[in-house]
């Protein structure tokens, strides 16, 4: 029997992990779109003066800048440069470190002026907490890609590692353009 | 026997290891050093990631992340069935175990309270005895429901009927079977811990007040949802990427559609769930008062989560049951399944419609008047669902009906869950809800949604596809009286309970009117013979498994892809790539095929 | 083909037809002792009635399809190749949607409607909820009652309950007022009821309870405290006498 034309329906490996790295972060997000929304609905746009704004916006702006290094890691990586790949895993390391770092101060701040047991804390421990804890997992996947970097695991042909990681970073860069604004600019 | 007996010593190892630091923390923070439930949860945190690890995640999977060689991997036979296996027919089947171990262990529960509730008194068991086994009977179930045709079947069948080799991501799909195991060790562990009374729904501020056990159902409930998601990412990947050629989205089994929705719902909804359970947890360890208003909470807060979860939940359950059934009553009828496009967009309609309608649960509330909204939500998901009963009834209508044992339970469904879903648009219409909710017209309705749908339609799926995976067939005879055992009793368990609930009998009672007694007579004894028809069921199927007579490959003469391969089929399904060439279910059409699969040795590529 | 469209059609009509039947006749909760009860009670007798003719038409389609589209030999053999109707379909999508949309408007939102109809009330009562006990209190009279036993109502006055609990969610909920609502730690919810049968003093109608209709742990079930409503002049002597 002779087949007419039959549609292609098969993915490449590499296609086949990008769709289901995309549904994970998709049904993550629903972490998130609820922590928001227990936030407004029990706090509403209240927000305490005692917030360290500051210290917010340095690491805000501490994260954006560490999604810009893990991009540029996939880059080089893309282009075969694994020093560049080197340099930039390690930047984005140090810099998640230091967003980490600048939580734990706000944290110690927070304990003393909106405690978790009190109305805005709650949801800022709750909401930081669960933030934290995602860029925490990515520093350990950045920790492996740097080791295994360091093998020369990855090619300019083979990094889907690399991507996937990047693309979480991302992801998790994203939660906090919603939460910072969220949590900090509104009233 | 060994990866489970790794997989127990580095759970245990985790589980110390994470109190330990727990405790650590507790001392440089200057706090008192034990405290029984903060403990429990990050052990319990440390303690699922060392059993993963040890059941296979590490040699299997994790060392090539460190550049180290994997394991070479070897089981067979049946060891393969206690392995971090991953092959998707053994992971059905081992999906398969778990949850009918589950089923009868809640089954049996439910015995425990029909004994309670034969008589209007106090009987066998102290009320607060009698909570906790209704909690772990509800939860016990749920779980069944959430997981056991997805799981079992959709891990079996599904990439049969795409023409696949296997999942998108086997060792995924390995790790969200290895979860599962600890849900029932969970949920039986409560007891050990003053069990927990706040039924499956778990409302707060009871289930933040209340005693240990209540911590093991968040972390049994969260466990499992972490399991569905990763489930479904698997099985949406599997299906957008991995079809086989000309297998376009017209040409889908109804199955495969059904399967598809289910898993839209739980990978949108489950992280809900996650959330709800783990905000409480947070108020019990942590004193963070997210609902008890005895702190500044708000309980209706819990409620609209879990609900947003739970209610796209119950369509979870539905829906592959009704999958199979459409499946079973194409294939039996010799017909095409009557309006194909109809049924998938009641499928997608019912996964789209059901983020919509939540708060149907909670019309009793005295929540912000928005009740008008949620009712009309609620009565429009009747239409979508309506669509399914449109293609079964279609599909019937002048075919050439083989009434096997697969094709009764499929009829059954039908019938069963017409009287679920119409009952619950009583439960939808809110001033006849302000009565139902919380009698046993709920509790009928239920089950008469959840058991039809995800335990008949599981019944009929095993026979159905039994010889599939075991090769061998089931004794057609027995088949019937199994059926009629099973549907009469159980209407004749389930119809009056609606009954009791318009008399004035409400749910999650173990004492109740007196007048009300003779019903409950009648109820517990005929869930008794229900309880015996399973009870014959598992005999039924262990019989054929073992000693039934073989089958042929295709013993239904069914068009669908997963018949066009040996029984049991060899570890990559097809001898050679499958290619899709017309409609699934063109029976009686002139000339038609759905799938070529050549044989083995047919030419080279 | 039009045979079995007609027997089938048939047997939709003789079973609609019982079903109907039954469904204006039966009575299908126990008695009503309030005003309020009849809208539930018109509610619930209106869906039953817009619902049977749904439930026997698939029935009678299946049970016909069985009785008559069975395979009667071993062999397969295929059946016609219908792979839809567009008629049939547009056809049950526009009487699906009527139906749905017309319950949403009746009895949904007109019951809605008249259970929200009249704030005003003749008496309040104020009602606590707690593990596992009813508190009571008359503010009009200045009488409370703890771990009430029974609920005494005057008859044909509409009551307004202030509903709250002091730990957990409880429920009241009085079968035979056909009235729930649901008692929130943290919230007061209200319930207008108009009991309108005065109870036998002879006996005990075990609908006419306060029976607490939220699980609340251990003491739920025995949650619950009798209804007595009175003539008013014998309501007035209870409450000098509390
Ligand atoms: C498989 C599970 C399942 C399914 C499919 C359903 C389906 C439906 N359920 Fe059910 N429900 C539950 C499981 C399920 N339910 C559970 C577990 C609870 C209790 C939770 C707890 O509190 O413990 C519950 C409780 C529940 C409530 C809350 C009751 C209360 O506590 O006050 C409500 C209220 O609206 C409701 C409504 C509905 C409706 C309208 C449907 C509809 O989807 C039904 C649609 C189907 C039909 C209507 C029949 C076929 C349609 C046609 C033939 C077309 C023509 C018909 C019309 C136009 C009417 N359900
Ligand atoms: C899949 C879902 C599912 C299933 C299949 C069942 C099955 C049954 N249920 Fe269940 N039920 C629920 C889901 C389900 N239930 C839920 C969600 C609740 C709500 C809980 C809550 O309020 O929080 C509930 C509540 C509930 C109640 C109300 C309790 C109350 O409100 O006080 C009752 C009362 O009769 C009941 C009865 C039964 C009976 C008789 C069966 C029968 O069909 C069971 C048949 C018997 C068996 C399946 C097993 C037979 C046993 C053996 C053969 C022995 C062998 C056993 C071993 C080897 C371990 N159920
Ligand atoms: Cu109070 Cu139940
Ligand atoms: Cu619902």
């Amino acid at each position: 029997m002779t087949t007419t034309t039959v549609p292609h329906t098969r993915y490449s490996r590499l296609n086949i992990n990008r769709i289901g790295l995309w549904l994970f972060i998709l049904s993550e997000s629903g972490i998130f779109i609820a922590l928001l929304a227990v936030r407004f609905y029990l706090e509403g746009t209240s927000r305490p003066e005692a917030l360290n704004q500051t210290l917010g916006l340095i690491i805000t702006a501490i994260l954006l800048l560490s999604s810009l290094t893990a991009y540029r890691a996939e880059t080089a990586i893309a282009q075969g440069d694994q020093a560049g790949f080197l340099r930039n895993t390690l930047a984005t390391l140090i810099l998640g470190l230091v967003f980490l770092a600048g939580v734990g101060i706000e944290w110690s701040q927070a304990f003393r002026e909106f405690p978790p047991q009190s109305g805005f804390g709650r949801v800022f421990f709750a909401m930081t907490g669960m933030h934290a804890f995602h860029v925490l997992t990515g520093l350990i996947l950045f920790g492996l890609l740097y080791f295994n970097g360091r093998r020369g695991a990855y090619s300019a042909e083979s990094h889907w590692g690399v991507e996937a990681i990047v693309k979480y970073w991302h992801f998790v860069d994203v939660v906090w353009v919603f939460f910072y604004p969220a949590l900090y600019l509104l009233s | 026997m060994k990866p489970i007996l790794k997989g127990i010593l580095w759970a245990v190892i985790g589980f110390t290891g994470g109190a330990g630091l727990l405790t650590l923390v507790r001392l440089a923070l200057g706090m008192s050093l034990w405290d029984l439930e903060p403990a429990i949860s990050v052990g319990y945190i440390f303690g699922l990631t060392g059993w993963l690890l040890g059941v296979g995640v590490w040699d299997y999977w994790a060392r090539a992340w460190f550049g180290l060689p994997l394991k070479k991997f070897e089981a067979n036979g049946l060891s393969r069935y206690f392995s971090f296996n991953l092959d998707h027919k053994v992971i059905g089947l081992q999906y398969l175990a778990v949850f009918f171990f589950m089923l009868l262990t809640g089954g049996l529960f439910a015995m425990l309270m029909r004994l309670e509730l034969m008589r209007p008194g106090r009987e066998f068991m102290d009320p607060a005895v009698y909570n906790q086994i209704m909690s772990l009977h509800g939860i016990f179930m749920i779980a069944v429901a959430v997981a056991v045709i997805i799981g079992s079947f959709g891990n079996y069948i599904v990439p049969l009927m795409i023409g696949a080799d296997d999942m998108a991501f086997p060792r995924l799909n390995a790790l969200s079977f290895w979860l599962t195991p600890l849900v029932p060790l969970l949920l039986l562990s409560s007891l050990f811990f003053g069990g927990w009374d706040s039924g499956w729904t778990a409302y707060a501020p009871l289930s933040v007040t209340n005693r240990t056990g209540q911590l093991f159902y968040n972390l049994a409930f969260m466990t499992l949802g972490l399991s569905s998601i990763v489930g479904a990412v698997n099985f949406l990947t599997t299906v957008l990427t991995k079809r086989a050629p000309g297998l376009t989205w017209g040409r889908l089994p109804i199955f495969v559609w059904s399967i598809i929705a289910t898993a839209i719902l739980s990978l949108l909804a489950t992280n809900f769930i996650f959330v709800v359970l783990l905000l409480a947890t947070l108020e019990r360890i942590a004193g963070m008062a997210f609902f008890n208003p005895a702190g500044g909470g708000n309980p209706i807060l819990y409620q609209h989560l879990f609900w947003f979860y739970s209610h796209p939940a119950v369509y979870v359950m539905a829906l592959p049951g009704l999958g199979v059934v459409l499946e079973v009553i194409a294939h039996f009828s010799r017909k095409p399944l009557f309006a194909y496009k109809w049924a998938v967009a009641g499928f997608l309609g019912i996964t789209a419609l059901s983020f919509t309608v939540w708060a149907h649960h909670m019309f009793t509330t005295g929540m912000p008047e928005s009740r008008t909204a949620f009712m009309f939500t609620t009565e429009l998901i009747s239409i979508p669902t309506g669509f399914i009963f449109l293609s079964a009834l279609g599909t019937i209508w002048q075919g050439r009906l083989r009434l096997n044992t697969p094709m009764l339970f499929g009829l059954a469904v039908i019938v069963n869950f017409l009287i679920g879903g119409i009952t619950g648009i009583f439960l939808a219409d809110v001033p006849t809800d302000i009565q139902l909710q919380d009698t046993f017209w709920v509790v009928a309705h239920f089950h008469y949604t959840i058991v039809s749908t995800q335990i008949f339609g599981l019944v009929a799926a095993i026979y159905y596809w039994l010889p599939k995976f075991t090769g061998r067939m089931y004794s057609e005879r027995l088949g019937k009286i199994h059926f009629w055992w099973m549907f009469v009793t159980f209407n004749t368990t389930f119809l009056p309970m609606f009954w009791l609930g318009l008399n004035g009998m409400n749910r999650r009672v173990a004492q109740y009117p007196a007048p009300l007694g003779d019903v409950n007579m009648w109820v517990s004894l005929n869930a008794f013979l229900l309880g015996a028809s399973f009870a014959f069921f598992v005999v039924l199927i262990a019989l054929a498994w073992v000693r039934g007579p073989r089958a042929v490959s295709n013993p239904w003469a069914a068009r669908t892809l997963e018949w066009q391969t040996a029984s049991p089929p060899p570890h990559d399904n097809f001898p050679r790539e499958p290619k899709v060439v017309g409609a699934p279910y063109d029976y009686g059409v002139p000339d038609s095929t759905h799938a070529i699969v050549p044989a083995a040795d047919s030419g080279n590529d | 083909m039009k045979r079995h469209l007609l027997y089938a059609g048939l047997l939709w009509i003789i079973l609609t037809a019982i079903g109907e039947y039954a469904a204006f006749n039966a009575k299908f909760f126990t008695a009503g002792a309030a005003a309020e009860a009849v809208i539930v009670d018109d509610a619930f007798r209106l869906l039953m009635l817009l619902g049977t003719p749904v439930f026997t038409f698939v029935l009678a389609g299946l049970v016909y399809s069985v009785l008559a589209f069975r395979a009667r030999s071993e062999s397969i053999e295929d059946g016609p190749p219908i792979r839809s109707s567009r008629t049939v379909t547009w056809l049950w999508l526009v009487i699906t949607s009527g139906l749905a949309i017309f319950i949403f408007f009746n009895p949904g939102v007109k019951g809605l409607n008249e259970l929200n109809a009249n704030p005003n009330a003749d008496l309040v009562v104020q009602v606590q909820a707690r593990k596992w006990a009813w508190k009571l209190t008359y503010p009009e009279y200045n009488v409370t009652i703890e771990d009430a036993s029974e609920l005494v109502l005057p008859v044909n006055r509409r009551v307004k309950f202030e509903i709250t609990s002091a730990d957990v969610i409880h429920a009241f909920w009085v079968p035979a007022f056909r009235m729930k609502i649901d008692a929130m730690p943290g919230q007061t919810n209200v319930l207008y009821i108009t009991p309108n049968q005065l109870s036998a003093s002879s006996q005990n109608d075990f609908n006419l309870r306060v029976q607490c209709a939220e699980l609340c742990g251990t003491g739920h079930a025995r949650m619950r405290a009798q209804v007595r409503v009175v003539e008013q002049s014998e309501f007035e002597a209870w409450l000098a006498g509390q």
